[in-house]
């Protein structure tokens, strides 16, 4: 079979190739967010906030790159299924990156605060669950796997149980003075930028499954059965015993 | 000769059945509920050798169908079966069925002639007779037995109004319809096609012979007068299909064990949004995104 316009078939991989650089780039920062926190590393913070607005940056020429080829090729079919999932994709990229951002924002302001070591151990985990949504969406995307994007739902319920149980350890450890307050307002907002940014892994996972099958995401299904923190073990869990 | 008579489309309607994935049925758009043509099996030869085979398509009234695919891949062949075009070939022969309102348009009783009044036919290269532009246009209806000037004239200009030509033309009637340009030749094609008031308007790549603005024009008409004919087009541009049309069936081509030239097969028919969105075919996906040609 004759292969015909290669050069425009190169273009979407390249970007392809791109899309999933950065938002391999961007899962990396997630432990890193929780281990500034948990590190009171300032100067880590600083580097990752300001690495953020390179981010954006990368996401709107990424951003343009698909908008050339909708312009200038007319894809159809798959291909134009993928340069649309793309700029989606792009998009929840660029937010996880913002949400990276604000997490070490938080750990600016709970700068000085020892946290109760329930909580470090909850924030380890919030980080690690997180990136493993993003690697889960990552893999699916350059394997174009839609078994594997079907996973990222369920890994994001353990992520949600998480965050639920980071919330009510946040209220049983809170001593009641302003101060403490303050702290524990900064620690829930950081739990739930990591809780959003297993919902946007779900997103990249769901416009896999609509480059690969054209369907689009159904936002009627039945909401997903509560996870129970004892009914999943923790992915990490043999290796940090 | 004992005539077969053609029934009307107001004959065999039928109501609209509900949606469904099957693309042989109804896309649900207005006006467009019952099948003009349905093709069963069917196969062309030229000879012995077989062109196209197994198609089975339903060409919905009042909706824009149109037919895409490589050189050789019987799209053009498969048109000229709806109005028995291929029977002025000697060698071709027809295998299968074509229904026309549930009439089998290949039964010995059809007359060829009525079919073909009943169907008329756009070609790929403008072929305007060495006539006026009025003479053109009046020519079928005249066959037809009109005689009277205020009715010629009267059928004239809803012709050309029908393709959108009037306004360019209105004032040289009389000049001849080979003075015209390309696109306007086109147009005065498509004028003398619909003078007879035919039901169907086969169109043979109506557009492969004009500039882009032309191209355009005629495109535009398609759409204006689809809630008037309904229309099948095989045309060799891909997005000519995705613009205009309401349904497209890919055709391909298929190596023979027997001989080495190529046959004919349709490989996917369903509404064009579906075609360029999420085809079913691996073959039509390659097709559509240009990874074979």
């Amino acid at each position: 079979m004759e292969e015909l316009r290669k050069t425009y078939h190169n273009t979407l991989d390249q970007i392809r190739a791109d899309v999933i650089l950065l938002a391999a780039r961007v899962a990396e920062s997630v432990p890193r967010a929780a281990g500034i926190i948990l590190d009171s590393d300032l100067e880590g913070a600083e580097y990752v906030i300001k690495a953020d607005a390179e981010i954006d940056a990368v996401a709107v020429e990424l951003e343009e790159r698909c908008i050339e080829v909708l312009a200038l090729q007319a894809p159809v079919a798959g291909d134009l299924r993928q340069v649309l999932a793309l700029m989606k994709i792009v998009a929840e990229i660029e937010r996880t990156g913002d949400m990276v951002a604000n997490i070490c924002k938080v750990a600016r302001r709970v700068y000085g605060h020892e946290l109760d070591p329930r909580l470090r151990g909850l924030v380890g985990r919030m980080g690690e669950q997180a990136q493993a949504i993003l690697l889960a969406a990552i893999d699916a995307m350059r394997e174009r796997d839609v078994a594997k994007a079907a996973a990222v739902d369920d890994m994001d319920g353990y992520l949600d149980a998480v965050q639920k149980q980071f919330i009510q350890t946040l209220i049983e450890t809170h001593h009641g003075t302003s101060d403490d307050m303050q702290v524990a307002v900064q620690l829930a907002m950081a739990s739930r930028f990591f809780e959003r940014i297993g919902d946007h892994g779900v997103n990249m996972a769901e416009r896999v499954k609509f480059i690969v099958t054209g369907v689009l995401p159904d936002h009627r299904k039945p909401e997903r059965a509560p996870v129970a923190l004892g009914d999943v073990a923790h992915p990490e869990a043999g290796e940090s015993a | 000769m004992i005539s077969k008579v053609l029934p009307n489309s107001s004959d065999t309607y039928q109501e609209p059945t509900t949606m469904s994935d099957n693309p042989n049925q109804s896309a649900g758009t207005p006006g467009a509920t019952d099948v003009v043509f349905r093709t069963s099996d069917l196969a062309v030869y030229y000879g012995e050798f077989r062109a196209v085979r197994d198609v089975a398509i339903d060409v919905h009234r009042k909706e824009i169908t149109a037919f895409i695919g490589p050189s050789g891949c019987g799209k053009s062949t498969v048109l000229r079966c709806f109005n028995r075009m291929n029977d002025l070939i000697p060698s071709a022969r027809v295998e299968g069925k074509v229904d026309f309102h549930g009439v089998d348009l290949y039964d010995p009783a059809v007359n060829a002639v009525e079919v073909r009044r009943r169907i008329g036919m756009v070609f790929q290269k403008p072929n305007p007779f060495p006539k006026s532009i009025y003479d053109n246009v009046a020519y079928g209806p005249r066959l037809g037995g009109l005689k009277k000037k205020a009715d010629l004239d009267a059928v004239v200009e809803k012709a050309l109004r029908g393709a959108a030509l009037w306004d360019e033309v209105k004032d040289r009637l009389k000049a001849s319809g080979l003075g015209l340009s390309g696109g306007q030749q086109q147009r005065l094609c498509i004028a003398r096609a619909i003078a007879i008031e035919p039901e169907v308007l086969l169109m043979d790549e109506p557009c492969s012979a004009l500039d882009p603005i032309a191209t355009a024009r005629v495109e535009e008409l398609m759409q204006e007068i689809k809630d008037q004919y309904t229309i099948v087009i095989v045309t060799h541009n891909m997005q000519q299909a995705a613009r205009v049309s309401d349904r497209v069936a890919f055709f391909t081509t298929e190596v023979n064990t027997e001989s080495d030239r190529r046959t004919g097969v349709l490989v996917e028919y369903d509404l064009t949004k579906k075609m360029f969105s999420a085809p079913s075919d691996e073959r039509t996906e390659a097709y559509v995104t240009g990874r074979f040609g």
